[in-house]
Parts: structure tokens; sequence; C-alpha cells
């Protein structure tokens, strides 16, 4: 009543809006879409029938799901994601570390080095990787070395994500700490044993966190770089809904969500971690 | 008061410090007793830290030694060197909790044992200290920083004054025979660092070794040490007693620098009596040449208020200003403006008489009576030194000589000079650099690195880009950091031909 002459009033809580909006119609609805498939069927009904189906089809029980399709699918995923985080932090800590600690002014030139291949489109580029396998030969309808293209496919698209943070978290640590620990009577070797790898950490889990979800569903990389006939979790969900399969798709997605959002948990992504957010190490 | 009578544990010996060809400390010679308490004190940039970590084994010196218990340890890398740090911001790893933190050099260290294997040989087996050790250890140093009962506190959760005490703590756990300690009561407020400092120095007694203590704050150095450097530009200015750096400062920076002071320029007719601000003063100084200029430096309190009569000097009481335990009293007398510290107070606009006893009265050397530069002549009437360029008289190279139209000097015999080229020394009195704001009116511009008071003018060090000083004397106050033009009168220029021998 006393506000009827009042002028519309800006306010900055106003400019949040067009990102509600975003999320609202982007992430939240279609969570429940997914959310709505996964646990009905056809006439709209609530079932289960679908997460059975997930996990007991052959009707044999646990023994079953450990040797049916969806689980091999899983666990091939889990594999070469697991192959390939490694394979980028093993790269990847080094460089950021020689990086962060050379004497050179522009230190930014040579991460760009990193960082400018992600600037070419993804799709070309794995392409051209896909080329060059066929020159070396790897290219071939071998199993393990179709494995083998997928990681390094994955490495390659995702080393800048790991580099990032650990240059990151590496540059901002005190140099006095190293020279603290020199002054106690640390080796050269053990003060990053015992301070710069310690510091570092936060960049590590971000950068896993970064490199290994998605790799998981990254299905662009396998079929690119494959014949097809190496199959992971994100091509799983795609086939289903490409047969008109949106139940047992959605199931699977949510699923994924589910196991990322674990993994997120246990490494620790969701703590108020005041130290990684003044690091900067995560970048998401 | 004598430095005690012990050997010394480190000497450092015509050390010299570059960084990127820019000297920071120059030709530093000094050497620190066992179980003294010294302190390098000077302004901030006058590489007292560098120094510091020069011992410390964080820089390696460009030139000269740096020599522990005799032996030369100027490239031995940190770790090897039994001294430790107290850093500035304390450097406490934050990833370890406070046993973590003070444990951190007791778990590295090996102790060196013998043993007879199978074969009866004598070897020598290098072990870690056992756990037991350790614990004891901390428990030990964390009661001497009065911190019992902190082990699994996490750094985060720690005060300053406790990460303070906790970075003592785990400098002195590893029983180091030296402790360097930089800066280390910057971070605390006023109070926290007066308890300190005291803490500081009972530690000092209690734990016996040698503490090398870097600070800005003079009054810090004054409470704590035994000995105090004052250091410069890179240089030692004085080694001493706080007693003696306070009673008996060596030039006008260390009176300056330390504690207030009145500094007044004035000659000495005779030994035992000085002349400033116009009158003539007894005092206990000599052995300077007659009427050579010199530094006159008298201590705010060495300065007595009496009555107009009784004074040397009788001037006008301009401020007073309640200090706690005195009064800061300044009086103008003609051209001098005086600063005294007394416990009574006359009121302003009084007129009062001074004196000053023979023995307030600290008589000192001019550093600086004018600027010396070598440079060339550039064109007929150029000169260029000091980074920048003049114009001059040439001719004054040459008695009786002249110009011709073509620029060519002739002398008295008719000789023809091109004096293009030419190397010559150049002469510039104090009172004849003059500043300006307008970069283009002077010969050279840079900035003012340095002013001190000296009661009737400010002089004023202003440095130029290429790193060469200029000393001047000027009445107006600048502020430091000032970007000035200095305009220089032709005929204030004196020009000498430098010598086939090069008098540099």
């Amino acid at each position: 009543m006393a506000t009827t002459n009042a002028k519309p009033h800006f306010s900055r809580k106003l400019l949040a809006i067009p990102y509600a909006l975003f999320l609202l119609v982007f992430v939240v609805i279609p969570l429940f879409i997914i959310v709505y498939y996964a646990f009905t069927d056809d006439n709209g009904h609530f079932t289960l029938e679908y997460l059975r189906v997930f996990f007991n089809e052959s009707g044999e029980g646990i023994k079953g799901f450990l040797t049916s399709y969806n689980f091999k699918t899983i666990l091939r995923s889990f594999f070469i994601s697991l192959m390939s985080t490694i394979v980028c932090l093993l790269i990847a800590y080094p460089v950021a570390y020689i990086i962060a600690k050379c004497q050179l002014k522009n230190k930014s030139a040579l991460l760009l080095m990193f960082v400018v291949p992600m600037w070419v489109n993804f799709v070309l580029r794995i392409n051209a990787l896909k080329e060059l396998f066929i020159w070396l030969g790897t290219y071939n309808k071998s199993n393990e070395w179709n494995i083998i293209n997928t990681i390094i496919g994955m490495v390659y698209d995702f080393l800048p994500f790991m580099i990032l943070p650990i240059y990151t978290t590496i540059i901002k640590i005190d140099n006095s700490y190293l020279e603290a620990a020199k002054d106690l009577g640390a080796t050269n070797q053990r003060a990053f044993l015992k301070i710069t790898l310690p510091l570092s950490k936060t960049g590590i889990a971000s950068g896993i966190s970064m490199v290994f979800l998605p790799s998981m569903t990254n299905y662009v990389v396998s079929n690119y770089l494959t014949f097809r006939n190496v199959k992971i979790i994100g091509k799983l969900i795609d086939d289903y809904f490409m047969g008109d399969l949106w139940h047992d798709g959605s199931l699977i997605a949510l699923l994924l969500l589910l196991f990322m959002f674990l993994m997120t948990w246990l490494t620790g992504g969701f703590s108020p971690d005041d130290q990684a957010e003044k690091r900067g190490a995560s970048i998401w | 008061m004598e430095r005690k009578k012990q050997p010394p544990i480190i000497e450092l010996i015509d050390v010299c410090k570059e960084f990127d060809g820019v000297s920071v400390v120059e030709n530093i010679n000094f050497y620190i007793r066992k179980g003294e308490f010294i302190t390098f004190l000077g302004p901030s940039g006058c590489g007292k830290t560098t120094t510091l970590r020069m011992i410390a084994g964080f820089e390696l010196p460009t030139s000269g030694k740096i020599l522990l218990n005799g032996e030369d340890i100027s490239h031995l890398p940190p770790n090897k060197r039994p001294v430790n740090t107290v850093f500035q911001k304390y450097a406490l790893f934050p990833h370890l909790n406070v046993f973590e933190n003070v444990a951190f050099g007791l778990k590295l260290k090996k102790i060196e044992t013998t043993y007879i294997d199978k074969k009866g040989n004598e070897k020598i087996k290098y072990k870690k200290l056992p756990k037991e050790v350790i614990d004891e250890k901390v428990k030990k140093a964390l009661e001497i920083v009065d911190l019992s009962g902190f082990e699994k506190r996490s750094i985060s959760t720690l005060s300053g004054g406790q990460q303070q005490r906790i970075a003592i703590a785990r400098a002195i756990v590893n029983e180091p025979e030296i402790l360097l300690l930089d800066e280390p009561l910057g971070a605390l407020d006023l109070k926290m660092r007066k308890e300190m400092q005291l803490e500081l120095k009972a530690m000092h007694k209690r734990l016996g070794i040698t503490f090398i203590y870097v600070t800005h704050d003079q009054e810090e150095a004054l409470t704590m040490s035994d000995t105090i450097v004052v250091m410069a530009d890179g240089c030692i200015q004085q080694i001493g007693t706080p007693e003696m750096i306070y009673n008996e400062p060596q030039n006008t920076f260390v009176a300056d620098f330390i504690g207030e002071s009145n500094i007044f320029t004035g000659v000495m007719p005779k030994d035992n009596q000085v002349r400033f601000c116009g009158k003539a003063f007894p005092c206990m100084d000599g052995g300077f040449e007659k009427d050579e200029p010199i530094d006159v430096v008298v201590r705010p309190e060495d300065v007595t208020i009496t009555s107009p009569e009784d004074g040397v000097l009788k001037g006008k009481v301009t401020s007073v200003i309640f200090k706690g335990i005195h009064y800061q009293i300044l009086v103008q007398c003609g051209r001098y403006e005086i600063e005294i510290q007394s416990t009574s107070a006359p009121a302003v606009g009084d007129i009062v008489g001074l004196k000053i006893a023979p023995d307030g009265i600290h008589v000192m050397k001019k550093e600086f009576t004018v600027n010396k530069f070598s440079g060339v002549i550039t064109k007929r009437n150029t000169v260029e030194f000091g980074d920048g360029e003049f114009e001059c008289d040439v001719t004054q190279l040459y008695p009786g000589s002249h110009l011709d139209e073509e620029g060519y000097l002739i002398t008295t015999k008719g000789e023809k000079i091109d004096l293009t080229d030419t190397e010559v020394n150049v002469e510039v009195g104090l009172l004849d650099i003059t500043m300006s704001d307008n970069e283009d009116e002077g010969g050279a511009q840079g900035h003012i690195i340095s002013l001190i008071y000296k009661s009737e003018y400010y002089r004023y060090i202003v440095r130029t880009e290429n790193e060469e000083d200029y000393v001047l004397a000027c009445e107006d106050l600048w502020n430091e950091n000032d970007r000035v033009s200095l305009i220089i009168p032709k005929d204030k220029i004196r020009l000498t031909l430098k010598t086939a021998e090069g008098n540099k």
C-alpha cells in the first residue's frame, strides 16, 4: 500500500534472473525429465522395471549383472578414464612444474602452447589424430590398439585441463615455504616431496575431476579413433536414445549422474575448502 | 662498552651482491662474536635482508667470502649450514599441524652412529632420530615459546603472535649455532611487538646462541641488541653498541636514522670549539681543519631551555606537543628551527634561551661538499655527465683561450683544438644545483631518493635513471620520489682536463 507511488527500482538481484531462468530451463527441468523417464513406462505409470532390467536383465541376479553387456561397458569406460587420467597427470605435473618454476619472463606464452590446441575444433583435431594413427598403422581392428587409441585421444583432448589447475597451484606456492624447508635441512628433492607436492594437491584433485569424469562419456573420441568397437558409457546412452529407448537411456544417464556426484564428493569437490578457493585451483 | 671477548663465529669478508648488474650490497666486512645478539638496522632497500639471506644461504655472494668458525661457507646450500631462520611472514607450512611444523627439521636430521659389522670392521651408519627424542625436543621447544599443548592445532587457527612463536620454536628446536631473524615482529601490533622484543631478548640469554636480527625499527634495535650494524645503500655506516650508535653517531645518516636529531652545518675555528647557528659553542671534538665545513648533530634532549638572558641562542617557541614522557618543543632561532625534548614545557610564543652542554654536541666530517662526475665534451659548449647534458664554458680548460666561430678552441698560443669527445672531470657545488618540475628545463632528470633536514636547508639526493646521484641543498621542501629536472648554471660547472694518468 505504501509503495503505490514507488518507481520501478533496479536492484542488483535482478541481474540474477537471466541465469536463474537458464538454470531452470536447461538444467533443472531436463533433470526432472530424466528422472521422470527413468521411472515411468510408455504409459506414464511409475515403474522400477528399467532399474531391474539394467541390473538384472538376465534374471541371474548379481552374477548376471557382472557378466552383462552394460556392466562391461561401464568397466571399460572406467578403465579408459582411469588410464587417461593417470597418463594426463604424469605428463601434466612435470610440464606445469617446469613452466611454473622456469625463470622466463613470459611464462604465459609457454603455457599458451598447451592451451592453443584447444582453440582448434575438437572434431578436426581428433580426425587429424586418426589420420596419424592410420599412418602409424595403429588404426586397425585389434582390440588392444583401439583401447590405446582411445586413451591417447582422451589424453590429447584433456591434457590442458590437467595442466592449468596444477600450474595455478604450483605458481601460488610461496617461495618462502621452500626456503624454510631447505633452511631446516631438506634437500631439493625432500622439499619437493614434503612441501610442493602436498601443497599442489588441490590442483591435482581439480585436474583429476576435470579429466576423469568427461573421459567417461566422451564417445566422440572412441568413435573416431576406433572401428566403433570400443564402446564407452556415453555411447551406451547415445545408442539407447537413438534406438528410441528413452527410458533405459534416462536411467543410465541418471546412474552416471549419481556416480559423478559421488566422485566429486569423494574428491572433496563440494567441501567449502578455503584453501582451494584462495589458490584458484578450481576453474569450474 | 667493549664487545665481549668471544671468538668470532661468523665473518663476512669483502662481500658484494649484485642483482642483474645492480649492486645491492657493497663490500661488507664485519664479524660476529659467539653468543652475540646483533642487529642489522637500516631503511628498506639498504641491503640488510640480502646480507642475512647470504648468511642463510638463500643468496650466493657475487664476490667475497663468508666464514663460519673459520671455514668458508659462501657456496654451501642452506640445508648444509648450521643456521636456522625465522622468516618475515613466518612461512609455516600450512598443510602441517604445529607438531609437524616444529618437528620438520628434526625428522630430516640424521645422526652418525658407528657400529662394528660381522667382519669386525668399523662402519658409520646414518640413522634417523628416534620418535621419542623428536617428541621430547618438540615438547621442550614449545615450552620455551610458551605454547605447550598446541601440538595438534592447525596453523590457520593460530593468531599472528602464536604463529610467530611457532616459527621461532621450529627454528630453535634444531639447536642451530646461529638463529637468523628477518623482521620477525613486523606483522604484529605494537603491544605484542614490545612483549615479543623482551621475550626474544630473554630467550637469547637462556639459549646462549648467536642471534642475527634484521629490522628497520631503530627502537627495536636499541632495545634488543648487543651490537647494531647500521646499513644504508648497501654499505655499513656504523657498527657499535646501542649506546655508541646513539651517543656518537658516525655521520648524519646514522644520527638522522637513530632517534631524533638536529643537524646543522658549522665550522670549527679551533679544537674544542664549534660555530653553528651563528654562535660559538664549546665542545669535546677536534682534529678538523680550520673552517672546514662540518656537520653538527645535537639530540633534542641535550638542548636545555633557559631564560632568554642565560641562553647562548635565543628564539621563539613555535610548537609544543605532549608525547607522554616528555614534550616535543620547536624553537625558531632566526633561520634555524631547533627541536627540543623536555619534561617541562614553555608556552607557544614564549621567547626562550637555549643552551647545549659540550658533551651534547657531536661534530662529524661533512660527507659531501661537492658533486664530482666524469664527463665528455660533446659539442662546442656542452658537456655530458651524470646521465645528462649541460651547457658549460669550455674555455676554463685552457686559461685565456677563446672559441672561434666554427667551435674550435683557440689557446693563448694560437693553437686550434677540437674539444669534441674530450674527457673531463666535472665538479658542481651542492648549492649550485636547483630543481624544477619542468622536465625540459634542466640538463638531467631524476627522482629524489633521500632528503635530510639540516635545520636551515634540506639535503637532497636525486638519482637519475642510470643511477647517477646528485647531491644538492635546497631550502624548499620537496617530496621523496618526486621527479625533478636539475638545473645547473653555465658558470657553476667547473671543468678540469683528465690527465693522461687519469685521476679518475
